[in-house]
């Protein structure tokens, strides 16, 4: 038979008074109970007993080895009163001696309720638990995670919300994995144990997270403990359900919100709106300092959502203050800084932001972009701008694993994807049709010559052809296009064009291209 | 019957006054020296019955810390100018002498007038007690004791009171002024009084406590207690020596007894109790030897500290204190305030 109440038991219980062992076996179990205000009223006991007195122990070491000697004497094995912390050590020897638990407790009263509650008042014990889960209620809780603590603080129970793979939060303590992994998920309630550990643990019904559990574990509870404390997870659960709900929706509004801010930061393209510029105040945005700004964009049908939870976890990995919300189909974030960091730390936040994209890309189909360092609010805007540029571009570029940043020397590849668009490639190819059908290499000289700003002998270098042929060459050029390339405009649209038709297709590029962009 | 102590019974004599001592009274060495010294031959004591019950009698005692005695040595005469002060007082010569602390060096200081005065073979208290007012005229309240002590540079101070813890008070705060420690003659009695009102035979006792002693002395423990008609109540080494938080005097000396037992002497100024696991074994006014486990000397309560090996004895208590409930009340432990001590 086991018997009732035990030492750990005790212990476990939040509310014993102040409960310390002093002397005597660590493992000590009682069937009886016997609370007396002092050790003569004790009455004889045939098994161990623990006696709880309300009288404070006595002063000399003598009194004391005498009080331990009559509790023995009555049967008892266990003794607890205050200022048994200041026995002799003679005296605690004794008690070894005479196998007495000795324990020093500060509020008898309440260890006396606790033993009763233990021992008697099973439907006591879960009351007290039910009032406790319930106070808990009663100050609103900032979040899920502030909620379980508030309950577990009251409960006086450490609580756990659970997963069959992970613990997903824990207030109070830390859920042992073997404990964890004696959870049974299938049944509504569990009581589970590992060891001296044991867990009571309840199914979270939650439309949005399926699979969850609620625990209240600790370390030595008894069967009643234990059933008591599966009732005030029964009580609570509601209550985690409904949060995680409401934790959502909150999460939703405030995405949905900063998004909205983005862009109308991004729109405004950095200007100074007093009113954008408070709003981005209030949620901690500054745009004082440096940033280097990234994108996320699905290579597909992706929710946003889900998306920025798995990126804002694993921003905590790197070393600098990061924002980043949803925006459009993908996520646009930056980190920020108030001192203007060394490149070696760019370089460092950059391989950050690799790893992060890559460690997201498990679970996402996603191409990532990343802008160059910009100062300021302008900066903050051209950034981000750069970031998005930069995630077009890699979302066509499986070799380099999705992933381009865009740098000072990257401007080709941003001229590129500008021109490289559906409505400017057609115009650029009927504007350069006449070139295509005469006889010369023309294009090509045009675009060199272009390259080699207009310069006769140095476009004929570039193509080791005579100057008079290119000369000839470009006077044939202006004749077929009717245009002159002495205004800067014209040039200008010619030069872009050139790119455009030159350009080979995307996805194939030559190493030229790589030219600037950090690729895999 | 009258009988003499030859000075080769003096070592006897004072083993068993320091046996008696319960670990209090002082150690006798000095007295030992001061009667060895004064070259007289055999001592005659007079038993109380042999003498006139109206002849004046006096008892002398050394008052005060008895470690300052060692370390301030008293007079070759501690006692001459007390006496004639004492004489001067009651108007006669005072011709008979007894110890009024049985116990420790006191116990020996009336041989000190041998030839001079009657020495009677009788004791106010029978052991070693801490107070004054415990001297057994007291406790019967025998009226017109008259208590002469030194008071420094040479003074004199006399306590005529029925009053017993005057007599204690006034002459304690005499001795604190001349110096700590001093010498006291109590007088005011008569042979007479020493037959209801003290213990006599007390000399005979000690000496042959002392020849039993010296003969068993490096036998096994539980021979020597049986040799001196001791309960043997434990050996062991001493673990701890806590000082009681009310009051700094009291002590309890912890010993690891035999099987690991959990075994305390509580000591004031002497060892008052002994206990074993919590059960009381023997306590004041019972006497209690602690005996050093190796040398076997009788060890004083100050000589008891951590990592010694002792033998603990006890030796019944003298029968007069057990006679009637008002004198035992006057030496029990919770006479000192220490609760739980008195045997049952």
């Amino acid at each position: 038979m086991s018997a009732r109440l035990s030492l750990a038991g005790l212990r476990a219980h939040p509310e014993n008074g102040g409960l310390r062992r002093i002397a005597g076996p660590e493992d000590a179990e009682w069937d009886a109970v016997a609370v007396e205000t002092a050790e003569a009223d004790l009455p004889a006991l045939l098994d161990g007993g623990l006696a709880v007195l309300l009288d404070a122990a006595p002063e000399t070491p003598w009194q004391q080895d005498a009080m331990l000697r009559r509790i023995r004497e009555r049967g008892f094995r266990g003794v607890a009163m205050p200022g048994a912390g200041a026995f002799d050590p003679g005296a605690q020897r004794l008690a070894e001696r005479l196998g007495i638990c000795l324990l020093d407790v500060q509020r008898p009263i309440v260890l006396a309720q606790a033993c009763w509650m233990l021992v008697q008042a099973q439907d006591a014990l879960t009351l007290s638990h039910v009032r406790k889960v319930a106070r808990s209620f009663e100050y609103p809780a900032r979040d899920l995670s502030d909620l379980l603590r508030q309950v577990s603080a009251n409960l006086g129970h450490p609580l756990a919300l659970v997963d069959g793979t992970e613990v997903l939060h824990s207030s109070g303590g830390v859920l042992d994995p073997a404990l964890h992994a004696a959870i049974d998920f299938r049944p509504w309630v569990d009581l589970a144990r590992a060891g001296d550990a044991a867990a009571a643990s309840v199914r979270v019904d939650s439309p949005s997270r399926p699979g969850l559990r609620l625990v209240v574990f600790g370390t030595g509870l008894s069967e009643s403990q234990l059933a008591a404390l599966s009732v005030a997870a029964e009580i609570a659960m509601p209550a985690v359900a409904a949060r995680i709900l409401i934790d959502e929706v909150a999460e939703v509004n405030d995405v949905s919100a900063s998004s909205a801010l983005l862009r109308d930061f991004v729109d405004a393209r950095g200007l100074a709106d007093d009113d954008i510029e408070r709003r981005m105040g209030e949620r901690g945005w500054r745009t004082a300092g440096h940033h280097l700004g990234f994108r996320m964009v699905g290579r597909g049908r992706l929710d946003p959502l889900p998306l920025l939870r798995a990126v804002r976890a694993a921003l905590g990995g790197i070393a600098a203050e990061a924002h980043v919300t949803t925006a459009g189909r993908g996520l646009s974030g930056w980190l920020a800084f108030s001192e203007a960091p060394d490149p070696v730390t760019v370089e460092r936040l950059a391989r950050g932001l690799r790893s992060l994209h890559r460690e997201v890309g498990r679970s996402f189909a996603i191409a990532t972009g990343v802008g160059s360092l910009q100062r300021g609010s302008a900066g903050l805007a051209v950034t981000l701008d750069e970031a998005a540029d930069a995630a077009r571009i890699a979302a066509s570029r499986s070799a380099t694993g999705w992933f381009v940043r865009v740098d000072s020397l990257g401007l080709e590849q941003l001229l590129l994807a500008w021109t490289g668009n559906d409505t400017f490639v057609p115009a650029a190819a009927s504007l350069l049709a006449p070139l295509q059908g005469a006889s010369g290499d023309l294009l090509r000289t045009l675009s060199v010559y272009l390259d080699q700003e207009s310069s006769l002998v140095a476009t004929a270098a570039a193509l080791n052809l005579h100057r008079n042929t290119v000369a000839v060459r470009i006077r044939r050029v202006q004749e077929l296009l009717g245009v002159d390339l002495t205004d800067p405009e014209t040039r200008l649209a010619v030069h872009l064009a050139c790119r455009a038709v030159l350009a080979p297709a995307a996805g194939d590029g030559p190493a030229r291209r790589e030219h600037g962009i950090l690729g895999a | 019957m009258a009988w003499r102590l030859r000075p080769e019974d003096v070592t006897a004599l004072a083993r068993g006054c320091a046996l008696l001592g319960s670990g209090g009274g002082g150690t006798t060495t000095m007295l030992e020296l001061m009667l060895a010294g004064d070259g007289s031959g055999p001592r005659p004591l007079a038993d109380v019955d042999e003498l006139d019950p109206a002849t004046p009698c006096f008892g002398a005692a050394f008052v005060g810390s008895t470690i300052l005695l060692g370390e301030r040595l008293p007079p070759l005469e501690p006692f001459g100018h007390l006496v004639a002060a004492a004489e001067r007082w009651l108007g006669t010569r005072i011709p008979a002498v007894c110890s009024i602390e049985g116990g420790g060096l006191n116990s020996l200081a009336p041989f000190l007038f041998s030839g001079e005065r009657t020495i009677v073979d009788a004791d106010c208290t029978g052991r070693a007690v801490p107070e004054l007012d415990q001297m057994s005229l007291f406790v019967d309240r025998v009226p017109g004791l008259v208590f002469a002590c030194d008071s420094g540079a040479g003074g004199v101070a006399l306590v005529e009171t029925d009053r017993a813890v005057d007599a204690e008070r006034i002459v304690r705060s005499a001795i604190i002024q001349a110096g700590g420690t001093g010498a006291a003659v109590l007088a005011g009695f008569t042979v007479g009084d020493l037959r209801e009102h003290a213990i006599p035979g007390h000399q005979r006792r000690a000496l042959e406590l002392g020849r039993a002693f010296l003969a068993a002395r490096f036998a096994p423990p539980a021979e020597l207690a049986a040799r001196l008609g001791a309960r043997l109540l434990t050996e062991g080494r001493i673990d701890r020596v806590s000082p009681h938080r009310a009051d700094p005097h009291v002590q309890s000396v912890e010993i690891a007894g035999p099987g690991g037992a959990v075994d305390r002497v509580v000591t004031r100024s002497e060892s008052l109790a002994v206990l074993s696991d919590g059960e009381l074994l023997a306590s004041a006014p019972a006497i209690v030897v602690v005996l050093d486990a190796a040398s076997r000397e009788i060890l004083q309560v100050t000589d008891l500290g951590p990592g010694r090996r002792v033998v603990v004895l006890s030796l019944p208590a003298p029968d007069w204190w057990l006679a009637r409930p008002e004198r035992l009340r006057r030496v029990l432990p919770s006479t000192y305030g220490l609760a739980e001590l008195d045997a049952a």
